[in-house]
């Protein structure tokens, strides 16, 4: 007896199809950048200038640099603290863990997709305009795009969270918020604190950058040595949030390894 | 206590159950037996509505309580903790963010009655897959059940602890409940149960 042997079918022509749209795009890519490696090159004088410059580092503004980072650092504390209340509800109602209702997963979702879309910048830029320069519209503009970015990632972690313990309280006759309350949430803390620590050590990265925009902390005066020609200025700024950059990724790896997520 | 009328459920065009019949009085001790897929976990499903039935009827004197193979506590908690828990049907949301005292003086009850008195603040993680299972029935005492539906209850478990399982749900039998248990080994059904039920294959 002999059976059919299906043909091969790689590559087809969607492969070919996919690989010459991929290449367009990249020429075009290319183009509309500027791409030239040439300019690099030559431009090397340039970068010697600005280091020759930059060094040594003025180390006189390292005062006012360090409390400007620490600045910084509570930009992303509090922009990582103020989004859990609203980033557990929205979670809570996006994971079908949690939420039976279709309609509510679906709302809850877009919500969610809708800020962690719009980039901190821009919501930093708006907040900005409405409560002025600082680091207030800054801890703003983090609560809404954490509250996306990290309820989302509560909600796929709850989402994976094992079915049995959640059977087993519905059939005692436990509500949806009773099971979320006494089956889901127990088994999910661990996994929810590590994404919390994780999104803080983002959240203190993305708060440098909001000060380049305005919002306070350490990246304003990054900014404005830049608009001085204060290159020496800089590189202590740049110094002291490579070292606020460590220490937070180390303190946060070390909790995330201690709590096993 | 339990009556089953012309149960049946298919999915998705496979019929599983078609017809099925199962009365239990209160202080009877039925052991359900039958081949791989011959849909006893599904029937059991059924009573307590982690299945939609496609037609028949399901009826309870009180309420039905499951316990799993797979046990499902809640491992990282306190036996106390997932024995309360078992109350929740009855508790009112604003009550069972804490549980009370009286909650976990009854938890702690049901506990005394598996025998772990002295586990009670363990977590269930820690405890070994008998007392597991034994804290998996006193959640269900702790729903204050009248019916129990053990779903393979002794499968995952050492023989020593399951004859400690099978014991159990025979005493409770015996104090009046209605326990119905998926077995798959026919001399754990014949030593305990005082009727064996089986369910044949649909194919
Ligand atoms: N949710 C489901 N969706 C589709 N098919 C299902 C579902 N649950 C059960 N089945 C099918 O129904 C049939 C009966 O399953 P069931 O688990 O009730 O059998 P069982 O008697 O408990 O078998 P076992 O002894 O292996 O536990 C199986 O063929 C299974 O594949
Ligand atoms: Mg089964």
């Amino acid at each position: 007896m002999t059976m059919a042997v299906p043909k091969r079918r790689w590559p087809s022509s969607t492969v070919w199809i996919v690989a010459a749209v991929a290449v367009v795009v990249h020429v075009l890519a290319w183009q509309a950048t500027e791409f030239s490696p040439a300019a690099l090159i030559a431009g090397w004088e340039g970068m010697a200038d600005f280091l020759a410059e930059s060094l040594p580092p003025d180390l006189s503004v390292l005062g006012k640099s360090l409390e400007a980072a620490v600045t910084t650092l509570y930009i992303g504390l509090l922009g990582t603290t103020f989004s859990i209340p609203f980033a557990l509800l929205l979670a809570l109602l996006a994971s079908r863990a949690t939420t039976s209702a279709a309609w509510a997963q679906q709302a809850a979702r877009a919500v969610l997709s809708f800020l962690r879309s719009v980039p901190d910048v821009v919501f930093a830029l708006i907040f900005v305009t409405a409560v002025g320069l600082g680091p207030f519209a800054g801890v703003l503009a983090l609560v809404f795009h954490n509250t996306g970015v990290m309820g989302k990632l509560w909600a796929e972690a709850m989402d994976e969270s094992d079915r049995g313990p959640r059977d087993a309280l519905r059939v005692t006759g436990a509500s949806g918020p009773q099971i979320a309350l006494h089956a889901v949430l127990p088994t999910v803390m661990p996994s929810l604190a590590g994404l919390l620590l994780y999104r803080l050590d983002v959240n203190v990265r993305s708060s440098l950058v909001l000060g380049l925009v305005g919002a306070g902390g350490i990246g304003f005066l990054i900014n404005q040595s830049i608009k001085l020609f204060r290159f020496d200025e800089m590189v202590t700024h740049i110094l002291v949030v490579l070292l606020l950059v460590v220490v937070v990724d180390q303190a946060s790896g070390f909790v995330r390894k201690r709590l096993g997520a | 206590m339990l009556a089953i009328r012309g149960l049946r459920k298919t999915f998705g065009g496979r019929t599983v159950l078609d017809g099925f019949d199962l009365t239990v009085e209160a202080g009877e001790f039925v052991a359900l037996l039958g081949p791989n897929g011959s849909g006893k976990s599904t029937a059991l499903r059924c009573v307590v509505g982690l299945e939609t039935p496609d037609g028949g009827s399901v009826s309870v004197d009180g309420n039905a309580a499951m316990v799993f193979q797979k046990i499902h506590l809640v491992g990282r908690r306190t036996a106390l903790d997932n024995v309360c828990s078992g109350a929740l049907g009855r508790l009112p949301l604003h009550r069972s963010v804490f549980f009370g005292q009286d909650v976990r003086e009854e938890a702690v009850r049901c506990l005394d009655r598996v025998g772990l008195a002295d586990r009670v603040l363990e977590r269930c993680a820690r405890l070994s897959g008998g007392q597991q299972q034994r804290v998996a029935i006193a959640r269900a005492l702790c729903q204050r059940a009248n019916v129990i539906l053990a779903d393979e209850p002794v499968s995952a478990l050492d023989p020593q602890a399951a004859v400690q399982v099978m014991e159990l749900l025979v005493e409770l039998a015996n104090d009046g409940l209605a326990v119905v248990a998926v077995l798959h080994q026919p001399e754990l059904a014949r030593t305990y149960a005082h009727r064996i039920v089986e369910m044949g294959a649909f194919a």
